[in-house]
């Protein structure tokens, strides 16, 4: 059983879950307390003490099934007991006229044997299946097993069995009856190949090695990542997210206690005689607003996309954030990110301003900008742009560039090019980059979430 | 102040504080109870999260303490404070008996020597505050400890929970460390409005609350206001649970159910009727745009004619007709 339980652990672990040792250990401490004999209160213990979040609900309550059902498959009838010798004759001599294969489909159906774990393995060998190592595939490669085991024609030769016996003048009551229990019976060979494929995808789950290395993916440019790759980030991204917070949090407390603040001090003192026991600071507003501007066309997408995840997974720490996404006119995006999690209203974001259609025109975009949203921008705002500065030879619009930038706090760029490439082709990075405060190169998750630390310092 | 010996147990106890317990928050609940870890529960508003922890408390006969989270919280409010007014109080009136104990000093390192040696006097636990946190673990009897709402705190409260969640121990710089005589059952409430870091996480048991099914709906209003008529009590039930399925800004919870079982005794209505509906649905939806969806949608049900309006799925719906 604890093996199991071991297996069941790095399952969850495969299918990205975050399980720590600790919550390991206390699954099995909450298991010796309550014990296995009852499936539910069992299922309670190991949901309870394994999975700490909502959305991995439902990535525990479809493998637990497969690791702790009861292991054994639906129940077949045997049909072939209550047959009068008469009749098992007549059935013999029907089945007879089948080909080799479907005489031993039948046979087994009429006795209600289950497939041997030998014929699975082999039917399991036939299709592939230990190299299935998801669970979207369970119902795809059971229909496979069924096909291997030419279900369809089995289907055929039940239905011509009955027109045969219906011929030899066998009772059609109890002929119906006969036909009923072998579909019955067929059933529950899909449904035992059913679990079994389930079973086999829930071990190569849990004995595959651990996803590529994490770090290599940090340090991998975003324009050399594979959807795969991204998927994996994106959960990264959400580890990474916290982390930043903590480290920007205790920042921004620790920067609290500046400057003395006499005028609180006085006045929360009074109660002790004026004797200055509490001392006030000054709070300094240290919680940046913040306005960004994405690119979001083919080549920046990615690096977009994880750059409003980091961002929107910091809202606490930040009094108010503007989101725009562009590429060829701007969009507001901020009502997507309420009550969404970064990366669904990333998606939706990206679903509505699709790529392709046409290219980036950063000029009409900061055109856009100023027209509409100007007074988004005030002193104590971040101007943030996500961009490579390609303008596909467009109108920069570096005026309105300046303006933006002088109304600000700060501007801050971030380009996953590096300072090499830019000016090259259609990039007009050059001239924007004398009104930034700070250009930050963002070319891999890492370098990213540097650069995010760094613009709410 | 007992323990409870089994899940079943705790549901019977919850059941008598008319709380009623699914398996699952049982179960959870005394895993958390013998494992001695927090238990966190997360869910959408009003589901009775809280009520849980309130219930839990009156089923054992603990002392509840609470600690309500907001954005700013910190140890001061959480853990413990300095009484400074009495320490000065106390100076103040204790001069006379300090100047006498240093009277007969011969120098100022003699009387700085005896000042030293009387000065734990002023850092005792007489003239320490106890904020909800100490309280918990100072308390001679066992209690629960309830902090609600800690994703409204501060991350870097919740980094600073993480100490007496695990060994229920704190540490005083002036007195040492000290650690809980009784652990205290402690449960965690969340809204989800921000991700909890994960450490917090691993600490902690969790246990997600969901709105109820129907018929356990329908058994906490029966218990809750039994005034309610039965079959009336049924038809609500109905109602808010077709509300739920609907995409609204904010879903009927619980505690919003029985809000309107409450008011629909008030008003002494004996009949689920569109006037009635109107008249009191606003106790049960909090905004304007989803009692008038939820206002068409519930008199389409009803079979009564409908004004023209702009929803697109009724209106494919009546072309059908």
């Amino acid at each position: 059983m604890e093996e199991r339980i071991i297996k069941f652990i790095s399952a969850l672990r495969a299918q990205g879950l975050r399980v720590s040792l600790a919550e390991s250990e206390d699954a099995f401490n909450a298991i010796n307390m309550l014990g296995v004999h009852e499936r539910e209160t069992f299922r309670l213990s190991l949901r309870a003490t394994l999975v700490k979040d909502t959305a991995d609900l439902k990535v525990f309550d479809e493998l637990f099934p497969l690791f702790f059902s009861a292991n054994t498959p639906p129940p077949l009838i045997n049909l072939a007991e209550d047959l009068t010798p008469q009749e098992a004759g007549k059935i013999a001599e029907a089945i007879r006229h089948f080909n080799q294969h479907l005489q031993n489909m039948l046979d087994k159906l009429m006795h209600g044997e289950p497939l041997s774990q030998q014929e699975l393995e082999q039917l399991a060998q036939m299709i592939g299946l230990q190299h299935a190592n998801d669970l979207r595939y369970q119902e795809w490669m059971a229909r496979r097993m069924e096909q291997a085991l030419r279900f369809e024609e089995v289907r055929e030769a039940i239905q011509e069995l009955m027109d045969t016996l219906a011929e030899m003048d066998l009772d059609p009551q109890r002929l119906e009856q006969i036909r009923q229990l072998l579909e019955a019976n067929q059933a529950a060979l899909g449904e035992q190949l059913r679990q079994y494929v389930g079973q086999r995808i829930a071990e190569n789950l849990s004995d595959q090695p651990p996803e590529e290395d994490i770090d290599r993916l940090l340090n991998r440019p975003f324009n050399a990542l594979s959807e795969k790759n991204m998927q994996i980030l994106r959960d990264e991204v959400r580890r990474l997210a916290a982390i930043l917070r903590s480290r920007v949090a205790l920042r921004q407390k620790r920067a609290k206690s500046g400057k003395l603040d006499p005028k609180a001090t006085i006045r929360t003192n009074l109660k002790h005689n004026s004797v200055p026991f509490q001392i006030k600071y000054r709070n300094r507003h240290l919680k940046p607003k913040l306005v960004v501007l994405c690119d979001i066309s083919t080549s920046m997408r990615y690096c977009s996309e994880l750059m409003l995840s980091l961002i929107y997974a910091m809202q606490d720490l930040v009094s108010k954030t503007n989101a725009f996404a562009f590429i060829d006119h701007l969009e507001y995006i901020t009502p997507d990110f309420q009550g969404k999690r970064a990366n669904e209203a990333v998606g939706s974001v990206l679903r509505r301003i699709p790529t392709g259609y046409y290219s980036t025109d950063l000029g009409y975009t900061l055109s856009n900008f100023a027209s509409d949203y100007l007074d988004k921008i005030d002193s104590r705002t971040t101007f943030i742009m996500v961009g490579d500065g390609r303008n596909n030879y467009n109108n920069p619009q570096v005026e309105i560039f300046r303006t933006i930038s002088r109304r600000s706090h700060r501007t801050i760029w971030i380009n996953p090019e590096p300072r090499i490439q830019w000016g090259t082709g259609d990039s007009d990075m050059w001239q924007y980059a004398p009104y930034c405060d700070d250009i930050l190169k963002a070319a891999t998750l890492n370098e990213l979430t540097a650069a995010v630390d760094k613009l709410l310092n | 102040m007992k323990a409870f010996k089994s899940a079943a147990q705790i549901k019977d106890n919850l059941q008598k504080q008319s709380y009623i317990a699914s398996e699952e928050i049982a179960t959870i609940m005394y895993l958390s109870q013998q494992l001695g870890k927090p238990l966190l529960s997360e869910g959408p508003a009003g589901v009775g999260k809280t009520e849980l922890a309130k219930a839990i408390a009156a089923a054992t006969g603990r002392e509840l303490i609470r600690l309500q989270c907001y954005e700013g919280l910190d140890e001061t409010k959480a853990l413990y404070e300095w009484e400074y007014a009495k320490q000065l109080l106390y100076t103040q009136l204790l001069r006379d008996k300090l100047s006498s104990t240093l009277s007969d000093s011969r120098n100022l390192t003699e009387a700085a020597d005896r000042l030293a040696a009387e000065e734990d006097v002023f850092f005792s636990m007489r003239f320490l505050l106890q904020r909800p946190l100490l309280k918990a673990i100072l308390s001679d009897q066992p209690s629960v400890l309830l902090i609600d709402e800690i994703d409204r705190a501060d991350a870097e409260f919740e980094a600073f929970l993480l100490e007496i969640l695990s060994d229920f121990q704190v540490s005083i710089p002036e007195l040492g460390t000290i650690t809980a005589k009784h652990i205290p059952l402690v449960v965690l409430t969340s809204n989800n409005t921000r991700e909890l870091s994960e450490a917090l996480k691993r600490r902690c048991l969790y246990l997600f609350i969901d709105y109820p099914s129907s018929e356990q709906e329908l058994a906490i209003v029966r218990l809750k206001i039994p005034e309610l008529a039965p079959k009336l009590a049924a038809q609500a039930v109905e109602v808010v649970q077709r509300l739920r399925g609907m995409d609204l800004r904010k879903s009927p919870s619980i505690s919003e159910t029985l809000d309107w079982a409450k008011a629909l005794v008030t008003l002494n209505s004996s009949n689920l009727d569109s006037e009635t509906l109107d008249k009191t649905l606003s106790v049960l939806l909090k905004h304007e745009t989803d009692l008038t969806r939820a206002k068409r949608r519930l008199r389409q049900l009803t079979g009564e004619p409908m004004e023209p309006d702009e929803d697109s799925g009724l209106g494919q719906f009546r072309i059908q007709n």
